[in-house]
């Protein structure tokens, strides 16, 4: 399993359309909408880096995505 | 097709659904336990009927529907079939069991002290969520806030109040019971369920309902010989009796069995989210619950003062705040960090690590070094206590917090 952090810069104004959108993609494990440098923070969890092209790419299409940045994992410690 | 909901929300439905069979099944048991006059034999028959019916459940809902297993379909996603036990569990289920057992026998002793009123003994058996907030104390990474002792307090009082009896008397060795076996029993078993939830198995996060099978195997086991052994001590037959009381009240037995069996699954999975106190806290809504069952079972007779129910609701309010403010107090950010070269990863991750509220950290590749997730219930102990101690690590160029305002996630 891959995991990483798809870190979103939108467009102001069509952030709930393009959250509805983001929610019906597939590998994507949680969608938090912070304040911030970004706007949008994406964790997927993807089978390959193939997927996790794809998944960048679906969000990337959604109208409002001015600019993504992928964070892949590299080691991860949690509760 | 997936569809995230909101994690806050699934917590509640998870720990309110438990309350709520929980509710039913001690109303069933009042009326099961009153043919039985034998409180250990009532507790051993628990945990043999608990054997046989969360065996058969986690049987049947290990059936194979497609690539997915009956139980992962509808109760917890991360389930796939039965299974045996890694050595790492092993441990933690002994704890666990042992608890469970010290938890039912101490609760079913209760009964023949309390004219088998069973709404007589759940309000101090809330008492548990303070013991649970000073092991988390000591244990978890996290030290509760002043907003969650003090909701959980609330929640506590409010237990008490909602449903105390004015008409029962409450003796000191009930006191001694409730305070020295049961609330104990019911911290091991939470506390090890909970670390059993977000334990990791061969890579995948494991999941309720093995928890729960094998928990009532290992219960079973320290029942019996608890039991066992208290024959021995006073000569009696209680063992044997117990057994007869599986038998003879099988019915009654099976269906309390089965209850409980989704009560815990629903409880294990709520308590893989949130803390144990927090669970705990929640799930003593069980006592709101109950209100319409003693109704249905017992009449309106026990409402007919008062005083009484003026009480009654008065805990329920103080319940439900404490609920809600559990629920809309807690703040999570995420901090981003830049490193300098020259300082080795797994060093900062591991001193990352030790700071507590920092309950996710991930070394990435990328624009940034660490990602890493912090929950805090209040901004200003973000500051104070993660903020500031990020800033004493050496070697850290930048970073950036980034306040979560609103989260989805599938679990």
């Amino acid at each position: 399993m891959i995991n990483a952090y798809i870190l979103i810069n939108m467009k102001p104004g069509n952030s709930d359309k393009a959250i509805e959108k983001m929610r019906k993609i597939e590998d994507i494990a949680k969608i938090s909408i912070v304040a911030g440098e970004y706007d949008i923070v994406v964790r997927a969890q993807v089978k390959s880096l193939d997927r996790l092209l794809k998944v960048t790419d679906s969000i990337q299409m959604i109208d409002g995505v001015m600019k993504t940045t992928t964070q892949i994992i590299e080691k991860e410690i949690t509760s | 097709m997936k569809i995230k909901i909101r994690k806050r929300y699934l917590f509640f439905v998870l720990a309110f659904s438990s309350a709520i069979i929980a509710a039913i099944v001690s109303g069933i048991d009042t009326i099961a336990v009153k043919n039985i006059n034998d409180q250990w034999a009532v507790s051993l028959s628990c945990f043999i009927l608990a054997f046989i019916v969360s065996g058969s459940c986690g049987l049947i809902l290990s059936i194979p529907i497609k690539d997915k297993s009956l139980g992962g379909k509808t109760i917890d996603p991360t389930f796939k079939r039965l299974r045996l036990l890694t050595k790492k569990e092993v441990k933690y289920h002994l704890l666990a069991g042992l608890g469970n057992a010290i938890m039912t026998i101490g609760y079913f002793a209760m009964f023949p002290l309390l004219d088998n009123n069973a709404s007589l003994v759940l309000p101090f058996s809330q008492v548990a969520i303070l013991y649970l907030i000073i092991t988390e104390c000591i244990t978890e990474k996290d030290t509760p806030t002043l907003v969650e002792i003090q909701s959980s307090i609330i929640v506590t009082f409010g237990a008490i109040l909602g449903s105390i009896s004015l008409t029962g008397n409450v003796s000191l060795e009930t006191l001694l019971i409730v305070f020295l076996v049961i609330n104990p029993g019911t911290v091991l078993f939470s506390t090890y369920q909970r670390k059993l939830k977000i334990m990791k198995v061969n890579e995948r996060p494991n999941d309720a309902i093995n928890i729960r099978v094998w928990n009532v195997v290992f219960a079973l086991l320290f029942t019996s010989a608890i039991v066992l052994s208290y024959d021995i001590i006073s000569g009696g037959s209680h063992f044997y009796y117990g057994i007869l009381v599986s038998i003879q009240q099988f019915w009654w037995m099976a269906l309390i069995a089965f209850g409980t069996f989704f009560s815990f699954v629903f409880y294990i999975r709520a308590l893989g989210i949130g803390k144990a106190s927090v669970t705990q806290a929640v799930k003593a809504s069980s006592i709101i619950f109950s209100i319409p069952v003693t109704i249905a079972l017992t009449g309106i007779g026990d409402f007919s003062d008062p005083t009484m129910l003026v009480i009654r609701i008065m805990g329920i309010v103080l319940m439900m705040l404490g609920i809600i403010s559990f629920a809309v107090t807690l703040a999570k950010a995420y901090i981003f960090i830049k490193m300098e070269t020259g300082y080795p990863i797994e060093g900062t991750m591991k001193r990352l690590w030790g700071i507590k509220g920092i309950n996710r950290v991930n070394a990435v590749a990328g624009p940034y070094d660490f990602i890493i997730k912090v929950h805090t219930r209040t901004l200003v102990k973000g500051y104070e206590r993660i903020l500031r101690k990020v800033q004493e690590i050496p070697g850290i160029k930048e970073y950036r917090w980034q306040s979560v305002l609103k989260e989805w996630e599938d679990i």
